[in-house]
């Protein structure tokens, strides 16, 4: 789980253009200036690319926090 | 004045769903004095059929269905076309599940309202297109209504006038029916499950005002949509029809690239654009090569001219 974590938050910096965030499972989009929903889905495309995975809308439209994002990660990389 | 269902939808977007408040801002900003008299009014109508939790379903499921939009949009930047190609694919994977389609049918409900963009061309709506209406018992059809909030917003305003709306979805048929019962013009309101392109046969020129919106781009070939208006309106009849342009949702099929597509669809169908209106969302995706836009055309029938 770090270790996806920490390739997240390679995704924030690159995405928000921030090298100084650094998130947490906590986080949500009030930590992150920027963070809507246009931005929201930015990421969500990059996440996929960086991961080899697809979201659904519904699954993206959900995510409350940085800690569901990535045990949604966690969920769609098992085989 | 005061309008506390609408200060209660606020309330909850800030709480529940922060992502989405910039984009509800813009649209406070955009409505300016008409924002809280038009959302209280699409609320209203929304929570007499809804119940007072209607109007946090209808949040969830307009976040639900924008966050769907700005994801297809996205793909859209990547793949340089939208995602489906044909209406049979829609119909087997959306408009024939009944629950998706009530949710996707409450979600747009509030885009009218909770787009800036959507703002705009309600208010353009009513105030070019309903302002002008005739008050004297008017035949309007609506083509496709979904939600039913465009043309039950005519009958709300034209108390003499009468509406039949046409839907292939039975989602349509029974939320546009509740809304104009919610409304109190149900009585002057009639819904009927019905390919709306089948209206081309028609009784023609039956109709005062023909509303249509946000259907062309949903059907592979729009150019038969024209024709059934133009069948419809009265010489003397006015059409309201609003579409998206490289504007991709999971549903849209016919991608619009300019508004004269639009406006030339219209005049080979022998109608006249006397006015427009394009609107455009206040952020797009960074880096994109696609604005997405809504464009409302007002139409007429052609006389008097070369055809």
């Amino acid at each position: 789980m770090s270790d996806t974590l920490a390739r997240l938050n390679e995704v924030f910096h690159d995405v928000f253009q921030d090298d100084t965030i650094v998130i947490a499972r906590q986080t949500t989009a009030a930590d992150v200036e920027g963070w809507d929903s246009l931005m929201h889905v930015t990421l969500m495309i990059n996440i996929e690319k960086a991961f080899g995975i697809r979201f659904s809308s519904s699954e993206v439209a959900g995510l409350k926090d940085v800690g569901e994002l990535a045990d949604l990660i966690e969920a769609r990389k098992k085989p | 004045m005061t309008f506390p269902l609408t200060d209660e939808l606020m309330e909850y977007v800030r709480a529940a769903h922060p992502r989405s408040l910039r984009g509800v801002e813009e649209a406070r900003q955009a409505g300016g004095d008409d924002f809280g008299p038009v959302v209280e009014m699409f609320l209203t109508w929304l929570t007499a059929v809804r119940g007072r939790q209607g109007i946090v379903q209808a949040v969830d499921e307009f976040v639900k269905f924008s966050t769907e939009v700005n994801l297809a949009q996205a793909r859209y930047e990547a793949d340089g076309h939208y995602m489906h190609k044909s209406f049979a694919e829609l119909l087997a994977d959306h408009y024939s599940s009944r629950e998706a389609m009530d949710d996707y049918l409450w979600g747009v409900f509030l885009t009218n309202v909770l787009w800036a963009h959507h703002f705009e061309i309600c208010l353009f709506y009513r105030n070019r297109f309903l302002a002008k209406l005739p008050g004297a018992e008017a035949k309007i059809v609506e083509i496709a209504p979904g939600h039913g909030g465009w043309g039950v917003w005519a009958l709300h305003r034209l108390a003499k006038s009468r509406l039949e709306g046409f839907d292939i979805s039975p989602s349509s048929i029974t939320i546009a029916g509740s809304v104009s019962a919610a409304a109190g013009v149900g009585g002057r309101a009639r819904y009927e499950l019905k390919d709306a392109l089948d209206l081309a046969k028609a009784p023609p020129e039956s109709a005062d005002a023909v509303i249509n919106c946000f259907l062309a781009e949903h059907l592979e070939r729009p150019a038969k949509l024209f024709e059934v208006i133009a069948r419809l309106l009265k010489p003397d009849g006015r059409a309201f029809v609003a579409a998206g342009l490289t504007a991709a949702q999971v549903d849209h099929i016919y991608e619009f690239r300019r508004e004269s597509e639009l406006v030339k669809l219209a005049e080979d169908a022998g109608l006249r654009m006397t006015e427009s209106f394009v609107g455009s969302p206040r952020r797009t995706l960074p880096k994109a090569k696609f604005l997405p836009r809504s464009m409302a055309l007002i139409l007429a029938k052609r006389k008097g001219e070369f055809l």
